[in-house]
């Protein structure tokens, strides 16, 4: 292994770890420092939900497909979703066995194959990701350059990532370079970019779950499918002035 | 662009954004991954295909840039990497008046959609409260919130003709009843109930008053209405001013611990039920000592108590029910209604989506008030106007009068064969009252009256003096003038008037202080006061103050029957506070 790839891969991780504890740890504090808002009503809905349930359904909400109509209607999109972050875990994890616990994948051909096909699956949903939000018109009329950056940064991110799970220096530090310098990029850049949502994560659905387990929201009762349904054709708009004009 | 020069009111939203920002917004507004899985959970994207700023993130990235901007650390080092960007002028104010009160109802579909826990209804929220701040909202907005500020509901309504409608009701029911303990009582001090509407209910739909009467007085129940504080709706959630929606709740919390009532009970209305039961407390500041709760709720306990008895034979049509959005989406009032539907009526056949995921009515978030948006309400009803129709019932129910003015457009406008009611009248109508023997009960309802009152006239424009001398004493009252601030104090001390009408603007001691003055004079608080002003942007020296708010705000010039009508309500209302 060269000195540089060594360095790339432990001091160069470390110090940029460091730094994005410490930014976030500023980014933390900076969100505590907006006040809270008190609910002093009593408790509303049903007497089934309470504060802390809401809470924990909140946070819980990922895992639950069927929990809210956009995803559970969307199915296929919700799969990418779970697809593109197990594949940031892996790579992330990936990250830290090679510097630190190269045993667990040395002359594990299995484990290997298992991270580079997780790995690949997220790099193909970020490809996927980024055609969706350049050609669908909803996606691009909402996206930022750091939107697109931070999707390209991963998927990029992702194929060194995938490339680099053997740990086989001996055959080209080319990738692996690539990867723990991305790697470094990543961890400085994630906390200015969207890519800090997971830090948000927690604090959003914690608020947002505790108004609405508090009044009886949470968990989401489901939408009952009426069992009489009559087919009806789409309802046509009475001709006003109004209305034409859109 | 940051070398442009911001106007006042573009300083004003960005100053008091800072102020309005409190945990969950920031989090909502730094969250958004811009993931767009909200999209087509609002009405007004699926009514308007292929046009992304209906979109809710695209919404709110209009008030989150500003955010970003002033707020967040990437926004103000490199703004157009997160499409950061300030506001600088009225126009672009304007642009976002009409994004956050025309293109959504507030309705939190698209919160409860959003995996990342982005609350934009309530970020919409806090944009309209911005913008009032500083003057800037649909003019029906604006006239409502003067209303319910100044006459005490938002539909302008006079004591006189409230008392006077429970009245009609009253000697209604008793006629139909044959017993006059059916009467509405008024003020009843340590009742079991005080039951507070909504005015729509006064102006339009007075019989929902008398079927929720007809059911206490079947239910036997200790109730009275209020003379004051009985509105339970409440435009600040609307508006998003907070202030507003803090002094309306607070009209009825106070109302009701003054006569002593045990619960007060919200007639159909879904925003009066969140504002009144949820909000009220947050924005008022205070903690409440008895229960609140819906009139749904009330009606499922006296059946399932047995305290009345239906029939519901006699509700043969087929219905179904919409859910309003701040009852279930905001409140979790889902089953009650549904609980309540089955046992008053034949034929119920459930919509789809329902509960939490129901489609908005499309009147909601005050919509209804905003003329100027009508065209693409409607436009974005035909989402409400499919569902309604798929269920193929003839009778639409819903708990919320916003809706049912909502859903009654969308049926006229797209012909469907459907009406709309709401629980109590199919209560009612089902019910089975068993004859009592007749309890007689007193009547009072006091009128106001306008003559002989002093009016003290405090301003620096002679002309503007004469003026209001002139009218005021034309119409009988006795007219005290000052010129300035302190004469106009010492003034009040001496005369102890009936009200005071008061310019902002003066040489010396100006309005807002005077004001404050007064309000905090013990001997001078309780005299009703009406500010006159030619610069209507100062509107916040009056009240922003932390003293309650003045009963009237005209904007000069102010013409001779806009003076009478409002220094009538005014002194009105003054009279009937005063006779009680």
């Amino acid at each position: 292994m060269s000195g540089l790839l060594h360095f790339a891969e432990h001091r160069l991780q470390e110090a940029a770890l460091i730094f994005m504890a410490l930014v976030y740890t500023k980014r933390i504090l900076w969100l505590l420092k907006f006040p809270a808002g008190k609910e002093r009503q009593a408790p509303t809905g049903s007497r089934d939900t309470t504060k802390r349930k809401g809470i924990l359904y909140s946070w819980a909400i990922v895992g639950m497909p069927w929990a809210m109509e956009s995803t559970r209607t969307r199915f296929f999109t919700y799969v990418q979703f779970v697809v593109f972050h197990v594949g940031v875990t892996a790579a992330i994890a990936l990250s830290f066995i090679i510097p630190y616990l190269p045993g667990l994948i040395e002359n594990n051909d299995t484990l290997v194959r298992v991270f580079q096909v997780v790995i690949w699956a997220a790099c193909a949903v970020g490809c996927m990701r980024i055609v969706r939000r350049i050609v669908d018109p909803y996606m691009r009329a909402i996206s930022s350059p750091d939107d697109y950056f931070s999707l390209v940064l991963l998927t990029v991110w992702f194929a060194f990532a995938a490339l680099s799970a053997p740990n086989r220096p001996d055959q080209g530090e080319g990738p692996l370079l690539a990867y723990f310098i991305l790697t470094a990029f990543f961890l400085i850049y994630v906390p200015f970019s969207k890519i800090s949502h997971y830090l948000y994560y927690p604090f959003t659905r914690f608020y947002f779950g505790r108004s609405m387990g508090h009044r009886g929201v949470f968990p989401i009762p489901k939408s009952v499918k009426p069992a009489f349904r009559e087919a009806a054709a789409p309802v046509q708009a009475e001709a006003t002035a109004t209305t034409s004009s859109h | 662009m940051e070398a442009m020069q911001r106007s006042y009111k573009a300083q004003k939203v960005i100053d008091r954004m800072a102020k309005k920002l409190n945990r969950q917004i920031a989090g909502s507004l730094a969250a958004c991954v811009h993931c767009g899985m909200c999209t087509e959970s609002c009405h007004y994207v699926l009514a308007n295909p292929g046009d992304p700023t209906y979109a809710p993130a695209y919404k709110a990235d209009r008030v989150r840039k500003i955010f970003k901007r002033h707020f967040d650390w990437t926004g103000r080092v490199i703004p157009w990497w997160v499409k950061a960007d300030s506001v600088y002028t009225d126009e672009e104010l304007e642009e976002l008046k009409d994004i956050a009160f025309g293109k959504c109802t507030n309705c939190r579909r698209c919160s409860l959609n959003c995996p990342m826990g982005v609350d934009f209804a309530v970020v919409n929220r806090m944009t309209r409260g911005l913008l009032v701040h500083v003057g800037i909202m649909p003019k029906g907005v604006a006239v409502v919130s003067k209303d319910q500020w100044e006459i005490g509901n938002q539909m302008g309504v006079l004591k006189e003709d409230y008392l006077d409608t429970i009245q009609w009701m009253s000697e209604e029911l008793v006629d139909t009843l044959g017993d006059p303990g059916a009467a509405i009582p008024i003020d009843k001090n340590g009742c079991a109930v005080m039951y507070t509407i909504n005015p729509r209910e006064v102006k339009y739909d007075p019989r929902t008053i008398s079927d929720a009467a007809k059911i206490f007085y079947a239910a036997e129940e200790s109730w009275t209405m209020p003379s004051e504080g009985w509105d339970m709706t409440n435009f600040g959630l609307f508006s998003g001013d907070d202030e507003l929606g803090g002094a309306v709740a607070r009209r009825v919390f106070e109302k009701a611990a003054e006569i002593r009532a045990k619960c007060v009970v919200m007639s159909e209305c879904g925003h009066g039920y969140r504002s009144t039961r949820c909000e009220g407390q947050n924005w008022a500041g205070m903690d409440v000592q008895f229960e609140m709760e819906s009139s749904v709720v009330t009606m499922l306990r006296y059946l399932r108590d047995g305290r009345i008895k239906v029939d519901r034979s006699k509700n043969t049509l087929p219905v179904t029910y919409h859910d309003s959005c701040n009852n279930a989406r905001s409140c979790g009032m889902f089953e009650e209604p549904r609980e309540l539907l089955g046992l008053v009526a034949a034929d119920f056949r459930e919509m789809y989506p329902n509960r939490a995921e129901n489609y908005c009515c499309t009147g909601g978030g005050g919509a209804m008030s905003m003329s100027e948006y009508t065209p693409q309400r409607l436009k974005s009803a035909k989402v409400k106007a499919d569902q309604l129709r798929a269920t193929g019932a003839k009778v639409v129910v819903t708990s919320c009068h916003n809706c049912v003015d909502g859903l009654t457009d969308l049926i006229r406008h797209y012909k469907l064969d459907m009406k709309v009611t709401q629980l109590v009248n199919l209560v009612a109508d089902a019910l089975v009252v068993e004859k009592r023997v007749a309890v007689p009960v007193p009547k009072a309802v006091p009128v106001a009256a306008l003559a002989g009152r002093t009016i003290l006239v405090i301003d620096d424009e002679p002309d503007v003096r004469a003026f209001l001398t002139a009218v005021l004493e034309d119409n009988g009252a006795k007219v005290v003038t000052a010129a300035d601030g302190d004469e106009g104090l010492a003034l009040a001390r001496k005369e102890k008037p009936d009200l005071v009408t008061l310019d902002i603007s003066m040489p010396g001691k100006d309005g807002g202080k005077v004001f404050e003055a007064m309000r905090r004079d013990p001997d001078l608080r309780s005299i009703r006061v009406c500010v006159i002003t030619g610069r209507p942007e100062l509107r916040k020296l009056i009240y922003e103050r932390p003293v309650p708010p003045p009963e009237g705000y005209l904007d000069k010039p102010v013409s001779e029957e806009t003076l009478l009508t409002n220094v009538r309500k005014i002194l009105e209302v003054a009279g009937d506070q005063k006779a009680h």
